[in-house]
């Protein structure tokens, strides 16, 4: 069969062929996508039939294999259920208020974009790429570059379309790059002590007089101690918008003095990044050294949004986990769980975002 | 040339898609040792083993571009890894004729480590990765060991798919 051909060329023809492969792919061609496109279409009826076929098997061996661990991860999730239910009613109240402050101010919702459901159907085949198949494409309005979520955050973003089906790219890989923001409380920072004019009700911070204070304020914990009712303390946390001044106005009758003391909420932008798949996300700061001294760990982190961001403000990522401070030249590192358990995808939501100039939809 | 091309779109291209279609449906999904063990790999070695290089690096650049096509890899840069992979393997061929089940097996983990390791050094050499993965020597390890485990069963559809016959020796005698 290759008798016309020498061992030596063949093997001369398949590389040469495979770099001009890989060259074409990486600079786009059409061709190449609605050669993957009929292969995904071909693939399809045969995955079907394969998984039926599989299934069985599939069923015995993960009986044997993964049944202690399932029995445990159950009553893991039982405990973590019902710390949860406690979480979810203040979570409500919290969104709630958060909803009546923005209305109050005329601010819109950061993250109000229609989703579209979809389900995993396949993952990837290779050991180096991070990346799931979800079954819906361009026929549902889905286009690259949308962001992916599921329950519980940001799972990726779509990185090619077909027209029943799409790619998304994992937030673990190594490719995967976005603006982020970190929301922290700096608890531990001694904030000055305001005191209350109990006339007006205006509460002023110590090393400021009442003139300068000229409009309403911000501030997003608020703990006011009044003397002489014992216990009588009350916590608001919009946790929000950051206290463009450190002002607070309280309303107590018959108090002639009120101790505020208010937190700051720290935010700082910088790029997550993937680092492989079990291991934590990467997040990156433009001066980590001023950065990493704010945040602590524990912080939440979300998307940033912005013209640069493929996602909208405010779609939430995970948690930072680890702070390790540079060493020399070295920078610090922030590590970041995810909030999705991305091993695990069933079901998952595509926000039709589409990156623009104006970061609108098109 | 023609007879290359036919035989690849009339056997390979089936078989490479049953067999990638098994892969990803039960191998992707279920890790072994925390590493996804790669059937397609292992059916481009076992043909490798019982047909020789060139037409090991045939079945390796085929079923990689199957590969590549139903995954988000660069169409290429796996059919490149997997010939490189078919073609070790099969250098077995020139050690000797037939050789026995063992032999072929230490063949076949070698074309494996190296199909299984080409792909994350040629995402280095062309800037889609930053580094190499920490647990590529594991990763690589496991898959080869698989591969040379499941060749020997997987040589007869290998066989098949290359079109190539089992040798029959026969004695002669005066």
């Amino acid at each position: 069969m290759f008798s016309s051909l020498s061992r030596r060329r063949i093997i001369v023809l398949v590389v040469l062929t495979c770099l001009l492969l890989i060259t074409l792919d990486e600079r786009g061609n059409r061709a190449i996508d609605g050669l993957r496109s009929a292969v995904g279409a071909v693939l399809h009826p045969i995955d079907t039939a394969t998984r039926a076929i599989t299934l069985p098997v599939e069923r015995v061996w993960s009986a044997t294999m993964h049944y202690d661990d399932l029995r445990r991860e159950n009553e893991a999730l039982r405990d973590q259920l019902e710390h949860m239910k406690g979480n979810d009613i203040e979570a409500r109240s919290a969104i709630l208020e958060y909803k009546e402050l923005l209305a109050l101010n005329n601010l819109a919702a950061r993250f109000s974009y229609p989703t579209l459901p979809a389900a995993v159907v396949g993952e990837s085949p290779s050991n180096y790429q991070n990346t799931v198949e979800i079954n819906v494409g361009s026929r549902q309005g889905v286009r690259v570059g949308m962001p992916v979520t599921d329950g519980a955050g940001l799972i990726g973003r779509i990185t090619r379309v077909y027209a029943t089906r799409s790619i998304v790219l994992l937030i673990t890989d190594p490719e995967f790059a976005i603006p982020a923001r970190v929301l922290s409380t700096d608890e531990e920072v001694a904030v000055p002590t305001a005191t209350t004019d109990a006339s007006t009700g205006t509460t002023t911070p110590s090393g400021a007089t009442a003139s300068d204070l000229t409009s309403t304020t911000t501030s997003t914990t608020t703990t006011t101690t009044i003397p002489g009712l014992t216990g009588a303390t009350s916590t608001t946390t919009p946790a929000t918008v950051p206290p463009s001044d450190t002002t607070t106005t309280t309303t107590v009758e018959g108090s002639p003095t009120v101790t505020t003391t208010p937190t700051e909420v720290v935010r700082e932008t910088g790029t997550l990044e993937g680092q492989g798949a079990d291991k934590p996300l990467l997040l990156r700061f433009i001066d980590s050294l001023t950065a990493v001294t704010s945040i602590r760990v524990g912080a939440v982190v979300d998307t940033a949004g912005g013209i640069l961001g493929n996602a909208p403000q405010g779609i939430p990522i995970g948690v930072i986990s680890r702070i390790t401070p540079g060493t020399g030249t070295r920078g610090a590192i922030v590590e970041v769980t995810p909030n999705a358990v991305l091993r695990r995808l069933n079901f998952v939501a595509v926000v039709m975002y589409v990156p623009g100039a104006d970061g609108s939809l098109p | 040339m023609r007879a290359l091309a036919l035989n690849a779109l009339t056997r390979l291209v089936p078989v490479g898609l049953i067999t990638l279609s098994i892969h990803r449906v039960l191998f992707a999904r279920h890790e072994v040792l925390d590493v996804k063990l790669q059937l397609v790999l292992a059916l481009v070695v076992a043909a490798g083993t019982t047909a020789g290089a060139d037409k090991g690096a045939i079945a390796g650049f085929v079923l990689g571009l199957l590969y590549d096509i139903a995954g988000n890899t660069p169409l290429g840069m796996t059919a490149l890894a997997y010939g490189m992979a078919g073609m070790t393997a099969g250098y077995v061929q020139g050690l000797t004729p037939d050789p026995q089940w063992w032999l072929a097996s230490i063949f076949a983990t070698l074309g494996a480590a190296v199909g299984e390791a080409g792909v994350p050094l040629l995402e280095l050499m062309t800037g889609r990765v930053d580094g190499l993965d920490p647990r590529l020597a594991w990763t690589v390890s496991v898959v080869a060991v698989s591969c040379g485990l499941a060749c020997t069963p997987l040589m007869p559809i290998g066989r098949w798919a290359v079109g190539v016959r089992r040798k029959k020796w026969k004695v002669i005698t005066e």
